[in-house]
């Protein structure tokens, strides 16, 4: 019993040790790569490279040209110019997808099955949360219909919250089909799609940001456990009620609830609270008052009550 | 208890009692493992379900019974403690049932404490419910006058589970002859709401009907359970798991009012919903949550999942090349390759293995593996695909004989099958040419099918490249019908 235990002990720490060597391993993997990307992209190397692939100058003699284009071909010098070559197209790519947002690919799907030869145009959606980029949303459309450029959607990661099948339904339609003849053809708006699309997604960030600062304002998330600070706390709880975020639940710590309804832009736009003694107008006013936006709700309630 | 059984239309409470004699209650407390049982006891004595599941306690001024195999306790406090000793020493499962049964609950087992000791079984035994994910659809308000059906309007806003509400109105659906005690509980893991339904066929809501004839009304059968994954347009729901021949005829149907009711219960005026099927149904929760959650991954499977899952290294601002996932590099585990007896050099062998394990990567991403608990265990597919028309297509069917000719033994539970496929291809039969297609029906059973069919592509049974993309899972469905190499229906991850 107490010898099995022991090995327990023992193991745990050894995978404990493995773990973190592995862990160690990746982030100097992260490093080792940033860094080459760092080397290859600064302007010195850049400059070294291309001397490398210019040509020999001509005062040279033909022999010297001749063991200048030999030492070019050596594995290790194609190899640093094709890298060079992608980190370049890599570069230009962050720079896009930073500055534009909605980016674009082109891709191929590996069904061998798949409608138009497997081709696909990626679209890449970039939100920012918090001041941080976050995973990009994808939304991959292909051309179902032999002889027409008619878009559809074919696969995509846009939770269901955001009703990306309602937008598509209004700005990409579906022709009216049968068997594989187009009887009826419907107009596709492609940049309107991915216009409303993006400003779905970037609202509903935005007010689960929002929300998650009212919780910081109202220091929701920290231990209660401390004394001694100045301020009581006197809301429990503020949280998204549904799935789009755009209903915000309420509890202060006398009982009262309150609902608030915003709109797809984060405008307040009504509010009920209620405790045991029935409504409580004032603290509505409160919300629903000043600039009307749910950023500010916190700084509105924190006047009232403080 | 009332002397007069006046018949009602509302739900059963939660205390009413269960006779501990009954052998339905022994089951289900049987069934649990003997550390959950004694928490889920545990969990019966805290302050706040007092009202709802008392113990057994004896007076302060009786005095303890020399008889009693289980001497009753005289306070809470002391049964506690004697429970959590339970918990510190080893023994047998028999001990706590026969204490729980003869002992402290000898008055009876609630109708909590049976859906508190089966919810505890749904989480130690995951697979032990059948789940088919519906989709709820909002109904367009306008005039039915095109069908049957109503049709399914567009709306910006997921359709919004409020607990006390939902059930306030499944309680108008449900049939006044049926009486149900619901329960809603969290998933300890996963993103789930789930409500158990114990129903009971009986116009009356004392506990009377339980001392009556408690072994009919506690069949097993009309236990049914539905899970709400946040933020989704989606249920999933329970189906009966009993044998066939024990299920009573009344059962289905109650069943079927209840998946009316369903939709009804969201539906709020001038906001009409319905139900849909989405063509899957598997065992395994996680595995739905992915398909048919509220995550980026419901149309992004197999190999698309790439896009989907959590690589913080996505984003404009990581200028490294080798940032797009590809870690194929770490994941060499460099198991030591067989050589199926064939003469070649081990670094030959070793460059195979490892191309297709590479193709197998790019076909299911980081899906279908052996150990991601994200596995379904049955996939039907009814290929339709014209006889010889397109040769690329044959090579696969000719593969998977074997495995249809295995499956053919096991006849009980091909005809729903055989239904489900039959609706769906139903709206493909009607127009199309007149080659001749013949009817094969592909069906894989197993703990993680697509994880299976991976392993084939990585051992080489299968060539990754001509493998058609219903076979890595990315469409999401468990049943569907394959016409020109594709799932049809547009029902699996379109939108």
């Amino acid at each position: 019993m107490i010898s099995a235990t022991a090995h327990d002990a023992s193991s745990q720490q050894l995978d404990r040790e493995i773990s973190s060597l592995k862990a160690q391993i990746a982030a100097l993997k992260a490093q080792r790569s940033t860094q080459t990307s760092n080397i290859i992209s600064s302007r010195a190397s850049l400059s070294i490279l291309n001397r490398l692939r210019a040509p020999p100058p001509k005062s040279m003699s033909t022999v010297k040209s001749l063991d200048d284009s030999l030492r070019d071909d050596t594995p290790l010098h194609t190899a640093l110019l094709s890298n060079a070559t992608r980190q370049e197209a890599r570069n230009l790519e962050c720079l896009y997808r930073a500055c534009a947002a909605v980016t674009t690919f082109k891709g191929h799907d590996p069904d061998p099955k798949a409608v138009d030869h497997g081709n696909f145009l990626g679209i890449r959606i970039e939100v920012g949360s918090t001041g941080k980029f976050i995973r990009p949303y994808y939304i991959m459309l292909n051309k179902p219909y032999p002889s027409n450029a008619l878009l559809r959607i074919h696969r995509h990661t846009v939770p269901p919250c955001i009703a990306l099948d309602t937008l598509a339904h209004r700005y990409l339609p579906e022709p009216k089909v049968s068997g594989s003849t187009i009887l009826k053809e419907k107009k596709q708006d492609l940049p309107r799609f991915v216009r409303a699309i993006r400003k779905e997604i970037v609202a509903y960030h935005n007010r689960i940001t929002s929300i998650k600062h009212l919780r910081k304002q109202f220091k929701l998330d920290e231990n209660v456990s401390s004394k001694g600070k100045e301020r009581e706390r006197v809301i429990v709880d503020i949280s998204a009620a549904d799935a789009e975020a755009l209903q915000l639940r309420m509890e202060w710590v006398d009982g009262r609830i309150g609902r608030c309804l915003v709109d797809g832009r984060g405008a307040v736009k009504k509010c009920a609270i209620v405790g045991d003694d029935g409504r409580d107008r004032e603290t509505e006013r409160r919300v629903v008052g000043g600039d009307k936006r749910m950023e500010t709700i916190g700084t509105r309630l924190m006047e009232g009550i403080y | 208890m009332p002397s007069l059984s006046v018949p009602t239309t509302s739900a059963l409470p939660a205390n009413h009692r269960i006779p501990a004699t009954s052998p339905s209650v022994f089951k289900a407390l049987q069934r649990l493992a003997r550390p959950s049982l004694i928490s889920v006891v545990l969990h019966w004595l805290h302050d706040d379900v007092q009202e709802i599941c008392p113990p057994y306690l004896r007076p302060e001024s009786d005095e303890e019974d020399e008889q009693d195999l289980y001497p009753a306790c005289s306070n809470l406090k002391r049964l506690r403690e004697l429970y959590r000793l339970m918990q510190e020493r080893n023994g047998g499962k028999r001990e706590v049932v026969d204490r729980v049964l003869e002992g402290d609950w000898r008055h009876g087992i609630t109708l909590y404490q049976l859906a508190l000791i089966d919810m505890q079984y749904l989480y130690d035994h995951p697979t032990s419910q059948k789940w088919t994910a519906l989709k709820i659809i909002r109904l367009s308000s306008d005039d039915v006058e095109d069908g049957d059906r109503p049709k399914e309007q567009k709306s910006m806003t997921l359709p919004r589970l409020h607990p006390a509400t939902f059930l306030q109105n499944l309680r108008k659906e449900a049939p006044p002859d049926v009486k149900a005690y619901y329960n809603i509980d969290r998933h300890g893991r996963l993103p789930l709401t789930i409500l158990r339904m114990f129903i009971m066929e009986s116009p009356y809501n004392t506990e009377r009907v339980f001392s009556a004839s408690s072994r009919a009304t506690l069949d097993s059968s009309k236990h049914f359970y539905v899970a709400f994954p946040d933020n989704s347009p989606y249920v999933y729901v329970s189906l009966t798991t009993s044998t066939g021949a024990k299920t009573p005829r009344g059962s289905r149907s109650i069943r079927q009012t209840i998946l009316e009711g369903i939709p009804k219960a969201f539906s709020r005026p001038r906001e009409r919903y319905g139900l849909e099927s989405t063509n899957l149904s598997a065992k395994n929760l996680e595995a739905l949550v992915e398909r048919r959650g509220g995550l980026r991954t419901n149309a992004a499977g197999g190999g698309w999942g790439v896009y989907a899952d959590g690589n913080k290294n996505d984003t404009p601002l990581n200028h490294s090349l080798s940032a797009d996932g590809d870690n194929s590099g770490e994941s060499e585990t460099d198991v030591e390759p067989r050589t199926f007896g064939l003469k070649r050099k081990p670094d030959e062998v070793r460059a195979i293995v490892k191309r297709r394990k590479l193709l197998a990567k790019g076909r299911f991403g980081n899906s279908g593996l052996i150990d991601d608990g994200k596995g379904i265990e049955q996939f039907d597919v009814r290929i339709q695909d014209p006889f010889f028309s397109d040769r690329a297509a044959s090579p696969v069917q000719d593969e998977h004989r074997s495995s249809d000719q295995a499956e053919k033994g096991s006849k009980g539970r091909r005809s729903t099958i055989d239904q489900a496929l039959a609706h769906e291809a139903m709206d493909l039969d009607e127009d199309e040419d007149t080659a001749w297609r013949p009817e094969v029906t592909v069906s894989f059973h197993g703990s993680h099918v697509f994880a299976g069919i991976r392993q084939w592509v990585e051992s080489g049974a299968i060539k990754a490249e001509k493998m058609p993309g219903w076979m890595t899972g990315e469409e999401g469905v468990s049943i569907g019908v394959v016409r020109d190499g594709r799932i049809k229906g547009f029902k699996g991850s379109r939108v």
